[in-house]
């Protein structure tokens, strides 16, 4: 007879399974199994080096994978799932790449336009729509895919925000999309990356921008239920209106008016 | 109406014998006065008086009138009529409904009636022991020995197996369709050779329930009196209410019934399963709306109860039976929030393209193990529904009334309960008039039958309660709820003697 007292609570047969590394198998392409202790290390290390290196952004994604509680990912996955087009993007699988968003074709599209919004903020930052990294940590292969989405979406979100690239607008950004989407690295990242910006920085987020994300954020639709792919030529103002979202003040106005005065 | 001889039927002794002979001296008169009933009644015409002579009065003297022809009221009869101690009991049984197609039943091959219960091991004991189970067409009965419940929000889950019931080849428990034990009890009835046979009076509604006549030397005032629709009063010594939840004797007898709607709909239908698996298994999930139930039945059918709200009962209700079988295999396999999504779509062609996309994701071997293989077809204009609610009485008896079944006690059906605690009120009625009619009381006095209730208020009691609270405690999504569950199944599921434990209770041991 099998020893019975071990498997009497579920939270003796979770520590089991968290001591015994039995080498699990992936569960998706390029998915790297790890217990909950390989997690925490991968977690901290990445976190802490990010914090002095904000520009690493494959050091941003470790660290968005191991914080990303299953229970959270599960949450907005289910918020997928609860929503037509969410379901059908969890069932196109649709990957945003300089392969299936042509970037030179949507700057033909007229100015005020999603995609036109899109490719230009692009160019200013010079970035493409390849300099995403894959996702590796996450054990269930839904949410691996959900969070490669809200990965590769994110520059849509600040085409669609307006908030520049610039650290400042990184850290409201990610204010607003902890409010919209609970992923916890965008929570961890707007509390703790102003850390290093200077105190008139700061108060600016704290009086302008963090009210404006956190106000957004929660109110407005679920932003990883829209399938940008489809709307690339729809009016922004009219896609922000449908979504509920305000456009913020710009930094970049705010910034050089504060120059001008000075 | 056939008329029976009083004489041979009323134990000659106690009280009933001074009757009988006060009606014999008063009959011998050419005319009797006129009686009124004037007394608080429901639906009574008080204007109306009845003259009557004794002679009739006597013919329309029962010992025990039973109200209601269910399984309940059937299963009294054919009881008291199968011991050898009440058989001679001058019985009325008066049903509403016509009983002919019951009576005339006989087993339509591939089709299958909607109302379908779990008869318990202890309810196939007692019907077997007055006789009736040989007359059950046990083709159509499909017995199980094995259970599954599990929790539709956290997946934890909970199997029975009927060797915890100690025999090699227990069962847990025998599907039937309600219209075969109907049929077995109404031929059982018929072939007994009991002398008085039953009076059934079916097509016959009870209309008013009174106080007997008074007359010059004859008071029967303590005798309920019952006005039938077809114009006829007859009394009893003892009224059993086998009358279901709205029991018009319970109201006469002025009998508090206390509970709850659940407000919710069993919807019910007969299946088609994929292929017959030959599978003897139970399937029960609990969702946050109710549960869903899957009972095997012969030849690859199967009944479905789902409980759900009435919103969600109207809209299975209304779905093409395409539709309506990928929902139910939605209910046993996906999430909470698929399920959630399909319940809100209509088109048959989308649901089941959602479906399909989620239930590819599931692992194969969890097919026919973790849920029920699929249901593809359901049976033409068998989907029903029907509220579910709790109700127990204060009491089950007050002088010369008695209640049985769902007109003393209704209850959920997610653990298949109703039917059978029906079975266990109409033993012990039948054994507390048996031991009666021995030492020669009168069976309608409330000491007698106060034994009856204190022997099945406990055992119901307890039944209900907790049905009640496991309906209570699944009905919710509620984390650290849907948490405290999960941990008390988990630790049942590796306790095999509390497992013992239940399924003794829930066998009717
Ligand atoms: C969806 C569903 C599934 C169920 N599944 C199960 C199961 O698996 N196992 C189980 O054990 N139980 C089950 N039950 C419960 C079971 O069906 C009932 O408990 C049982 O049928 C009650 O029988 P009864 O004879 O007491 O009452 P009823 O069957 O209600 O009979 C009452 C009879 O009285 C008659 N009547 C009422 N008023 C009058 C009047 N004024 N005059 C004359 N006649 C009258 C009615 O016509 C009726 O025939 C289920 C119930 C539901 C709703």
């Amino acid at each position: 007879m099998r020893p019975r007292i071990p498997t009497i609570l579920p939270s003796v047969r979770l520590l089991k399974r968290g001591y015994t590394y039995n080498a699990p198998s992936a569960n998706y392409p390029g998915h790297v199994p790890t217990n909950i202790f390989q997690k925490l290390f991968l977690a901290a290390g990445s976190g802490i080096y990010s914090f002095f290196d904000p520009k690493r952004a494959d050091l941003i994604a470790t660290l968005g994978e191991a914080t990303a509680v299953p229970f959270l990912m599960k949450r907005l996955r289910d918020q997928m799932l609860s929503d037509p087009t969410g379901r059908r993007i969890l069932r196109d699988r649709p990957r945003i790449t300089s392969a299936s968003i042509r970037v030179d074709q949507l700057l033909s599209y007229p100015e005020n336009t999603i995609g036109r919004t899109y490719a230009e903020w692009l160019k200013r930052e010079g970035v493409s729509p390849d300099t995403r990294a894959r996702v590796r940590y996450i054990d269930d292969e839904e949410c691996a895919y959900v969070m490669q989405r809200y990965r590769e979406c994110h520059d849509f979100y600040h085409a669609i925000t307006g908030l520049p690239i610039i650290i400042e607008g990184e850290i409201s950004l990610k204010m607003f999309e902890f409010a919209n989407t609970l992923i916890p690295m965008t929570g961890i990242g707007a509390i703790l990356a102003p850390l290093r910006l200077k105190p008139k920085q700061r108060e600016r987020l704290r009086t302008i921008y963090f009210p404006w994300a956190i106000k957004n954020g929660a109110t407005a639709r679920p932003l990883i239920n829209v399938y940008w792919e489809e709307i690339l030529d729809c009016d922004v103002q009219e896609v922000r209106d449908e979504l509920g979202i305000e456009k913020p003040p710009d930094l970049r106005e705010l910034r050089k008016k504060r120059i001008s005065r000075l | 109406m056939k008329l029976c001889t009083l004489r041979a039927t009323l134990p000659v002794r106690g009280r009933v014998f001074r009757t009988y002979a006060a009606c014999r001296r008063l009959s011998s008169k050419s005319t009797l006065e006129t009686v009124t009933g004037t007394q608080s009644g429901i639906a009574f015409d008080n204007s109306a008086t009845i003259s009557q002579t004794c002679s009739t009065t006597m013919s329309n003297l029962y010992d025990v009138v039973i109200v209601g022809g269910g399984i309940s009221g059937l299963t009294l009869a054919a009881g008291l009529k199968s011991s050898p101690y009440t058989s001679n009991l001058k019985i009325a049984l008066v049903e509403s409904m016509s009983l002919a197609s019951a009576k005339n039943w006989s087993p339509e091959n591939d089709r299958y009636s909607n109302r379908v219960s779990s008869i318990t091991p202890a309810s196939r004991c007692y019907l077997s022991q007055i006789g009736v189970w040989d007359y059950v067409y046990a083709e159509r009965v499909q017995p199980y020995d094995d259970m599954r419940v599990w929790d539709g929000v956290s997946g934890a889950r909970i199997h029975f197996d009927a060797f915890h019931l100690g025999a090699e080849d227990a069962s847990i428990a025998f599907m039937t369709e309600n219209l075969n034990l109907q049929h077995a009890l109404l031929s059982r009835l018929n072939d007994l050779p009991a002398d008085p046979p039953v009076m059934v009076l079916d097509n016959t509604k009870v209309e008013g329930i009174t106080e007997g006549p008074t007359f010059d030397d004859l008071d029967l005032s303590s005798w309920p009196s019952l006005k039938l629709s077809n114009g006829d009063i007859i009394m009893a010594r003892l009224l059993v209410g086998a009358d279901g939840v709205n029991s018009p004797v319970r109201s006469f007898a002025n009998i508090k019934s206390r509970g709850w709607d659940y407000r919710q709909e069993g919807v019910v239908a007969v299946l088609d399963m994929e292929w017959d698996d030959r599978q003897r298994i139970a399937w029960q999930r609990f969702l946050p709306s109710g549960p869903i139930a899957l009972l095997p039945m012969p030849d690859g059918k199967a009944s479905l109860v789902w409980s759900t709200s009435p919103k969600h009962a109207t809209h299975l209700k209304s779905l093409n039976g395409g539709a309506f079988c990928t929902l139910v295999n939605a209910a046993f396999r996906l999430g909470m929030v698929d399920l959630q999504y399909l319940m809100t779509r209509v088109d048959e062609e989308e649901i089941t393209q959602e479906f399909e996309w989620r239930d590819g994701r599931l692992p194969i071997e969890a097919e026919g193990q973790q849920f029920p293989i699929r249901v593809v077809e359901v049976q033409e204009g068998s989907r029903a529904s029907f509220p579910l609610k709790m109700r127990h009485c204060d009491t089950y008896v007050a002088p010369r009334i008695a209640l049985v079944g769902d007109a003393a006690h209704t209850t959920h059906p997610l653990a298949g309960q109703g039917l059978n605690l029906g079975q266990g009120d109409v033993a012990s009625l039948v054994r507390v008039i048996e031991q009666a009619t021995q030492e020669g009381s009168d069976i309608g006095h409330e000491i007698v039958l106060q034994q009856y209730w204190a022997e099945r208020y406990p055992i119901n009691h307890m039944m209900l309660g907790v049905i009640d609270k496991l309906q209570k405690l699944y009905c919710t999504d509620f984390p650290p709820i849907v948490g405290i569950r999960t941990i008390g199944l988990e630790v049942v599921e590796s306790l095999d003697w509390v497992k013992k434990i239940i399924m003794k209770q829930a066998a009717g041991a």
